[in-house]
């Protein structure tokens, strides 16, 4: 009886095999992903009501932020390989590739600081301008969001080193990945609104 | 190698070219309108990859891309209101 239950509602589940950590992450991707929109969308309307705004590349640096959007793209590559060793259990393809995403996000905000300390020495500050006040923002919300995968990572790297996940089991690792691929495409809209248009 | 694998360098490769298009549509002299269209354009189809490729949203169920798809609409309305609003805001 139980288990005529259970295939019935596996048949009829609206979210397939999805976990609950899973669609727990999507959620909180949702509300995160709507607190970013809330940024872009003050950044626009105070543009559209400013008189003067630089051009693309007349303060910000943007071939040294296209490198650093590429690093980020790579960092997601090497998640998405992670878990693909893990669902093979393959232990230290995982630990590896899970290892070079965190130095990978580790160099994205090492970049990011750089160009923040270069700004501050030039007299670029949150309050100089509209434009500053946006830029630094936008972007620093979104280095805290990397900062918090990094640790993140840290932590189910941990884990890993302890042999937690196997083939049959790597639900965290993608929650993880959800997490920082979220960050990534974040990223793609963020470098394009504020760096490129 | 695996089909996954394969998928998967191959997106990236995607969204490198995608990204080194954005730069080169940035610093070409064309009107600011057709600019604004095209770099939103590449970076739509770069979050679309990451979702649909990286995120595995393509092997999730028609629910689950209709609970993420409509917050987006959300936003695009509030987006809209706001930027409709503003030649009203500085009337006195």
């Amino acid at each position: 009886m139980n288990q005529n239950r259970t295939q019935a509602l596996e048949v009829n589940d609206p979210f397939g095999k999805a976990s609950t950590g899973k669609l727990g992450m999507w959620l909180f991707i949702i509300i995160d992903g709507l607190s970013f929109a809330g940024l872009i969308i003050a950044g626009v309307a105070l543009r559209a009501s400013s008189e003067y705004w630089p051009m693309a590349g007349e303060v910000l640096n943007i071939p040294l932020t296209a490198f650093n959007t590429f690093l980020l793209i790579c960092t997601s590559f090497t998640m998405v390989i992670a878990l693909n060793c893990i669902q093979k259990g393959d232990q230290s393809g995982l630990k590896r590739f899970l290892g070079l995403t965190m130095i990978g996000g580790m160099i994205f905000l090492g970049i990011q600081t750089y160009e923040y300390s270069h700004f501050i020495k030039v007299g670029f500050f949150p309050s100089t301008s509209i434009y500053a006040a946006i830029f630094y923002i936008t972007t620093c919300f979104h280095g805290l969001h990397v900062l918090s995968g990094v640790i993140y990572i840290a932590c189910i790297l941990r884990m890993a080193s302890l042999n937690a996940y196997s083939a049959d089991n790597w639900d965290h690792v993608e929650i993880l990945g959800l997490f920082w691929h979220f960050v990534d495409l974040v990223w793609i809209l963020v470098f394009t609104i504020i760096y490129l248009i | 190698m695996d089909y996954h694998k394969t998928i998967y360098i191959k997106n990236a490769v995607y969204l490198a070219v995608l990204t080194i298009l954005e730069v080169g549509v940035s610093y070409l002299d064309i009107s600011k309108t057709g600019q604004i269209g095209v770099l939103l354009s590449l970076a739509v189809i770069k979050m679309l990859l990451v979702a649909m490729i990286y995120m595995h949203l393509r092997y999730e169920t028609k629910t689950l891309k209709w609970i993420l798809f409509l917050p987006i609409l959300a936003g695009l309305y509030f987006a809209f209101g706001v930027i409709y609003d503003l030649p009203f805001r500085w009337v006195v």
